[in-house]
């Protein structure tokens, strides 16, 4: 990953605008009329609110100012909003050219950022109404943090062609103009060419509900509630207690079975797919580059019973799931299964990693000052593809990060365990909901094990959501056979070509993959 | 034990008018949201609570004040071949590793008491939020340097997200 892609040449079909007729460095303004639309779209806001408030809605009238005093507060906010408005249109500069994407703005607090051209994800061109009247649009640069750059608003012509631009840029020495490709469709049935990787029975999904430590946590409190009641003879209690109790674990296991009734994972050519659902069927697609990490965990009674659930956190796809009945994207790979079956769904998305084979050495026994209750079960190791860590005392969790999609590795120490001569490893990834860490290592061995960790980092090869080498040969010849001359924007055919054509290619080919623009 | 938290590295601290720079702002910051704080309780509640409150809240003020010095000569960063560290904390001691590769944006803020003193803060922004990777208080030219190194090295050596 040395080699420097260097000043990338333009593709003959990116516009030439940006450069060509400014062959100094060039910094841009947004439009002028930026302040002046943002005011409007105050002013908008407050007449439609105030509007409401004159539409008679049952109540009779209401007592409301003079309408003169109306007129001038609205005035004062839109004019405010209209001189910030300038102010940060004032202050706020880019240049995009051939060597930097640089946004600068701020007048108290400035800000100077510069963004690399190959993490552009996605760029977006809005067009509120205000803005559409004057033929003017924002351009929104996503880089995949938390932030979106902005830039509002700029003339119709010059967004789309900057976006151009960007997007080639982001594609690396790739480029080319490809037509996207149309989503996936969403069926209830499988297809023939599907292969059923695991299915989760009814029954085994009725079993790890019953047996869940979040289902004994509410009988367990509803319990308590009746006891209060039994104790201090208050014979409502017990009713009080006892019938939100039953109907909440009759919801909570209701939900548990029917939203992952039928639970299926399965492999299409164009990759992975869920389907589950009683009453509302849902498919999802689970693009398996884009997972950042696994959690394993297992209730306690769970482990006489050999099952495990496994939540991911996968990018754009928001939080990790609590409500399993949820009829949008669920971040649970595994809702309950057993050992095999966990194996079968990790290899699914991380062909190449196998988490059973990292050796996992034992926090040391100083630890269990520290950690009374989950000392003597924290554990942490690595492989060449994953760190695995794992945590608990009544419900063991086990976190599988590969080496491919940690951001940043810290090492932290308080004070009490600065004493005991241990530390605290983060492993930092794109998601925030898993926060993979491993607790009270010996702090002897951290660093070198941190150095190690970076090293690994820095050597990605084929990505672990690749097949295998063997899997990937096979699968180019079958491809050369199914291949179209269309493009498919996350197939097989797209990660066999990236193989063969070394990490900048895998890289441009990445781009492709997660580039998306709307309009 | 302290080399866990500074391997041998070419590490570069900050430049001691960050220390004056970094009491006028605690100073600034904690005193104002003090006063707010003050007020609040002491319309909401009682103003011997607010009286409490304010002897806490100058209390604070004065620990970060004193412990500047402190904080600043114990934070470092060094630029590695492939990756850049950052040290800091006093009592909570982090050591943060950030490959270059994986650096989205790396932006220079500058508010109005660093700049009073010439000063600017390199804020490097990764796929991460816990990264959460902050220089504060290097002299304006060395963080736009910087800068531009970091993205360089960001570009030539991309690692796939």
């Amino acid at each position: 990953m040395t080699a420097d892609p260097g000043p990338v040449p333009l593709p003959p079909d990116a516009p030439p605008a940006p450069e060509a007729d400014a062959p100094a460095k060039r910094t841009e303004r947004p439009h002028p009329l930026t302040p002046f639309i943002r005011g409007w779209v105050v002013l908008l806001i407050l007449v439609t609110g105030i509007g409401r408030e004159f539409l008679p809605d049952g109540e009779g009238p209401r007592p409301l100012p003079p309408l003169e005093w109306i007129l001038i507060g609205v005035a004062v906010l839109a004019l405010g909003a209209g001189a910030a408005g300038y102010v940060s249109w004032r202050f706020t500069r880019f240049v995009i050219d051939a060597e930097e994407l640089r946004i600068d703005t701020g007048a108290i607090f400035r800000r100077s950022s510069r963004i690399a051209f190959d993490k552009v994800q996605s760029i977006d061109v809005v067009q509120p109404f205000a803005a559409r009247v004057f033929g003017l649009a924002e351009l929104q640069v996503d880089v995949g943090s938390q932030e979106r750059f902005k830039l509002r608003y700029l003339q119709l012509g010059r967004a789309y062609a900057l976006r151009d631009y960007l997007l080639s840029r982001a594609r690396g020495a790739k480029a080319e103009a490809t037509e996207s490709t149309a989503p996936v469709s969403i069926l209830a049935d499988l297809h023939e060419a599907d292969e059923v990787l695991v299915q989760v029975q009814p029954q085994t999904l009725l079993l790890a509900a019953v047996t869940s430590h979040e289902f004994w946590a509410i009988v367990l409190s509803g319990l308590l509630f009746i006891a209060i009641g039994l104790a201090s003879g208050q014979w409502w209690m017990v009713l009080a207690g006892g019938i939100p109790t039953i109907s909440g674990l009759f919801g909570f296991v209701s939900r548990r079975v029917t939203g992952q009734f039928n639970y299926t994972l399965s492999r299409r050519p164009h990759g992975l797919r869920i389907s589950r659902g009683l009453t509302s069927i849902t498919s999802q697609s689970l693009p398996a580059r884009r997972v950042q990490a696994a959690q394993l965990s297992q209730s306690p009674v769970w482990r006489y019973l050999g099952l495990y659930r496994i939540d991911i956190e996968v990018i754009g796809w928001g939080g990790v799931t609590g409500d399993e009945d949820t009829t949008g994207v669920s971040t649970i790979l595994l809702p309950a299964g057993t050992m095999e079956q966990v194996r079968v769904a990790l290899a699914a998305i991380w062909p190449q990693a196998d988490f059973a084979e990292v050796v996992l050495s034992p926090a040391p026994r100083r630890a269990r000052w520290l950690h009374p209750f989950s000392g003597p079960f924290l554990r942490w190791g690595h492989d060449q593809h994953l760190v695995v860590s794992q945590h608990g005392w009544l419900v063991r969790r086990w976190q599988l990060v590969p080496h491919a999609r940690v951001q940043s590795v810290r090492v932290a120490q308080g004070p009490v365990s600065r004493r005991l001569g241990l530390a605290d490893l983060e492993f930092h990834t794109a998601g925030m909901h898993i926060a993979a860490h491993a607790s009270g290592v010996d702090a002897a061995v951290v660093l070198e094990r941190q150095s190690e960790l970076m090293a690994l980092l820095h050597h990605p090869g084929p990505d672990l959501s690749e097949p295998s080498v063997a899997t990937a040969s096979e699968l180019s010849e079958a491809q050369a056979v199914i291949a179209t001359p269309v493009s498919d924007n996350s197939g097989t055919g797209d990660r066999v070509v990236g193989q063969a054509a070394g990490p900048d290619a895998l890289r441009a080919d990445q781009a492709e993959a997660t580039i998306s623009s709307t309009e | 034990m302290t080399d866990l938290f500074a391997p041998a590295a070419d590490w570069q601290r900050l430049p001691g008018r960050y220390v004056t720079a970094r009491r006028w702002s605690a100073l600034a910051y904690n005193l104002i949201t003090t006063i707010v704080v003050v007020l609040g309780v002491g319309f909401i509640f009682d103003w011997s609570w607010a009286g409490g409150t304010a002897v806490a809240g100058l209390a604070w003020t004065g620990w970060r004040v004193i412990r500047a010095g402190r904080w600043v000569r114990a934070f470092g960063y060094a630029e590695r071949e492939l990756d850049l560290l950052i040290t800091q904390g006093l009592w909570n001691k982090r050591l943060t590793a950030i490959p270059y590769g994986r650096m989205l944006s790396v932006n220079v803020d500058s508010g109005p008491i660093e700049r009073a003193w010439g000063l600017a803060k390199v804020e490097l922004v990764t796929a991460s939020v816990q990264s959460a990777a902050q220089i504060p208080g290097l002299p304006q030219e060395t963080a736009t340097g910087l800068r531009d190194r970091l993205i360089v090295a960001g570009e030539a050596q991309a690692l796939p997200l």
